[in-house]
């Protein structure tokens, strides 16, 4: 029940950790204070869901952790490292090699095919061989059952097909840490537990840590942990029994 | 990089209207360029032919006679040492020549006009008659064309004929068979007059020809009453015409070193040097040494004037287009923020980013200039081909021949699709940078 351990990987300290993050967007004459003081400890392994209604900050945090943003003050560290102190070099590195991301929207290349996409962020790494490479997509894409679709482009995918293809490129690159920013509300219900499941089935064999937002109470079912954000404070956070 | 070439390639298919349209201008440029630029070569190369059939050789040797301090011709004394030292001493020599130099007036019953004369010796100019082709009666004929008489240009061996151009023929009102009255002034002042009979009209050879007309040396010896081993100019015709400059200044030197007096390179044609040389305080005789391009830089002018036009059109256009490129990249970089996002959020980093950006307009301009540049090429080679006629005497003048010609050089085409594929990429630069710079958060924000 409790956060395990990837094997090989530095045991030594929580892989996620906010302490008294704020983070303030200027809106006008007038700053939005998205998130109020936000403290979490995240263990390697987690599979943890962000709650809260619209507007409660969960995009912000997953922003924040996932370095596509700094924070206002306080401080994000991803493996005991603090955001705020690293170069928009550094940065995009981090993202590219210890991050995943999973969009609400998707947000695939429209012009490249399903095999392509999930060949981009290794592509981005470099240091595989092209046959390797081809390998590991082929793996991952069939991992999300789409190999009939390699060739096809997005927008001959339904909408749980294009997400799947969003985690393959997510995870192809084997991240410490996938965002997932309410990976289902674009999809129906019984897609979006199906996405879940996937996750959920990755993070168990892989023990790939997956933070995800959600206001959907039956996504929100199968967390192994739940934080709730309220205002942009966590009003509560606590483990989520198996039956769900 | 391969797969940014990819995403390159496929979002140029994707724009659509917008790539086809920019594509279309960045093809019409170039195209335009390439055209231009073959009209520019093909006026060089007849400039050049021009030059070297009717007033000069590759190298000249020629010179300035004065009897009196205020007296001035152009005069060459002892011709055949000179052709010896001058033959001797050329690298990569093909042919020599040498040509009486005169200037006098054409007088027919109808009219009258001036013209230069270069008094020759038939037996050495086969290669003058290859480059000439002779005028169609009907061109310039008054009456019957059918009962013109054939031009006989090998008839200059004769004594007393003269072969004139299509458009002198046709200003004069003559024909092969007609007499014409040569009429000039002697060094000592005096006028002199000789009958002389057509045996040849030629086509014309562009502006040069108008006032070019050839006879034998010997009409120009005795109209000016010169001695016979005395000439206008020795012409040196080379292998390749751009050693003309090097091997005048070894024959310079040559010359001087022999003891002839030869005067500074002044690049420009004889006969505009008249004046400067009647000024000077000398008597006696002076070399004077000029390559082809001296003969004709009285009408470079021709070439300038097409290639400042080339260069202003294209430049302006060039501009235009740049602008337009860039437009279309911001709206494109606009359009793109969400994937240039997404793709900053997995990781791709700036300098990609603008690479990708790059890459696509500079694949565009690649494309799009190449089909332009060797769509324009065939058009230019076609219509060389065909040989359109230039309908003006202006015209032929201008372009210093009676038909179209256009000459596309290889490095041209290479020159122009590179240059206006650097300038697409160039124009994208600021596009490509904007997208640089957006932060991968717009990625979230965009697609919510
Ligand atoms: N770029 C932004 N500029 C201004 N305000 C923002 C921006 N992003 C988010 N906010 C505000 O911050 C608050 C938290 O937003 P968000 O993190 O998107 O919440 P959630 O994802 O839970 O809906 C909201 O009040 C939102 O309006
Ligand atoms: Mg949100």
């Amino acid at each position: 029940m409790s956060a395990s351990t990837a094997p090989g990987a530095p045991a030594s300290g929580p892989i996620v950790e906010l302490s008294a993050v704020t983070k303030d967007y200027p809106l006008g004459k007038l700053t939005v204070q998205a998130l109020r003081g936000v403290d979490l400890r995240i263990e390697r392994g987690e599979f943890i869901a962000i709650a809260g209604p619209s507007g409660s900050g969960k995009t912000t945090l997953l922003n924040l952790v996932g370095c596509v943003d700094v924070p206002t003050a306080g401080a994000v560290r991803i493996e005991g490292q603090s955001t705020s102190e690293l170069s928009e070099k550094q940065l995009t590195t981090l993202r590219l090699h210890k991050l995943g991301f999973i969009f609400q929207s998707f947000n695939l290349v429209g012009v490249l095919d399903v095999f392509q996409n999930v060949e981009l962020p290794l592509l981005l790494q470099g240091g595989l061989t092209s046959a390797d490479r081809k390998r590991r997509v082929a793996e991952m894409v069939d991992k999300v059952g789409l190999t009939p679709q390699t060739r096809q482009r997005p927008n001959e995918l339904s909408g749980g097909q294009r997400q799947r293809v969003a985690i393959a490129r997510a995870l192809v690159t084997r991240p410490a840490i996938v965002m997932a920013d309410e990976p289902t509300a674009n999809l129906d219900s019984g897609t979006g537990g199906a996405i879940i499941e996937l996750m959920k089935d990755i993070n168990r064999t892989d023990h790939t840590t997956f933070i995800f937002s959600t206001h959907d109470a039956n996504v929100m079912g199968h967390a192994r942990r739940l934080v709730e954000l309220v205002d942009g404070r966590i009003a509560a956070d606590h483990p989520v029994s198996e039956a769900a | 990089m391969r797969m940014l070439l990819l995403v390159a390639w496929r979002n140029l298919r994707q724009g659509g209207r917008r790539t086809l349209l920019l594509g279309l201008a960045l093809a019409m440029v170039t195209g335009l360029l390439v055209f231009l630029l073959a009209l520019s070569r093909g006026v060089n190369v007849s400039m050049t032919r021009a030059a070297t059939t009717l007033s000069s050789g590759h190298v000249n040797v020629a010179g300035f006679y004065k009897a009196t301090p205020d007296d001035v011709a152009p005069l060459i004394q002892g011709v055949d040492a000179l052709r010896r030292i001058a033959t001797e001493n050329t690298e990569g020599l093909v042919r020599v020549l040498d040509r009486h130099r005169g200037w006098c007036k054409v007088i027919s019953e109808t009219s009258s006009m001036w013209v230069g004369l270069h008094g020759i010796e038939v037996s050495e100019e086969d290669a003058l008659f290859e480059q000439l082709t002779m005028a169609a009666p009907a061109t310039y004929v008054k009456g019957d064309p059918a009962k013109a008489r054939p031009s006989e240009p090998r008839r200059l061996s004769e004594p007393g004929t003269i072969m004139l151009f299509r458009s002198q023929a046709d200003r004069l009102g003559v024909q092969v068979g007609d007499q014409v009255t040569l009429r000039t002034e002697t060094l000592r002042g005096q006028s002199n007059t000789a009958d002389l009979t057509v045996v040849a009209v030629a086509d014309d050879l562009g502006l040069m020809s108008t006032w070019a007309a050839f006879v034998p040396k010997d009409a120009v010896r005795s109209l000016y009453g010169l001695k016979a081993d005395t000439s206008g100019a020795v012409y040196l015709y080379l292998d390749d015409i751009d050693r003309a400059p090097a091997v005048m200044a070894h024959l310079r030197e040559v010359l001087t070193e022999a003891g002839y007096t030869v005067m500074d390179h002044d690049p420009q044609p004889f006969f505009m040097k008249f004046e400067t040389v009647m000024g000077q305080d000398w008597t006696g005789q002076k070399l004077d040494l000029t390559i082809w391009r001296d003969e004709v830089s009285f009408l470079t002018w021709v070439l300038t004037a097409i290639d400042s036009v080339s260069f202003l059109l294209t430049g302006i256009l060039a501009v235009l287009i740049a602008i337009g490129i860039m437009n279309a990249l911001y709206i494109a970089v606009r359009e793109r923020t969400g994937e240039v996002g997404t793709l900053r959020a997995i990781g791709m980093g700036r300098r990609r980013v603008l690479a990708l950006f790059v890459i696509e307009a500079m694949l565009l301009g690649l494309v799009a200039t190449s089909i332009g540049a060797a769509l324009s090429a065939t058009v230019a080679l076609i219509i060389d081909a065909v040989g359109v006629p230039l309908p003006w005497t202006a015209a032929r003048a201008i372009f210093m021949n009676d038909h179209l010609s256009l000459v596309v050089a290889p490095a041209h085409l290479i020159g122009a699709v590179a240059a206006f594929t650097i300038i697409t990429g160039f124009s994208a630069f600021w596009p490509a940078l904007r997208a640089a710079r957006l932060p991968p958060i717009t990625a979230i924000h965009q697609t919510e």
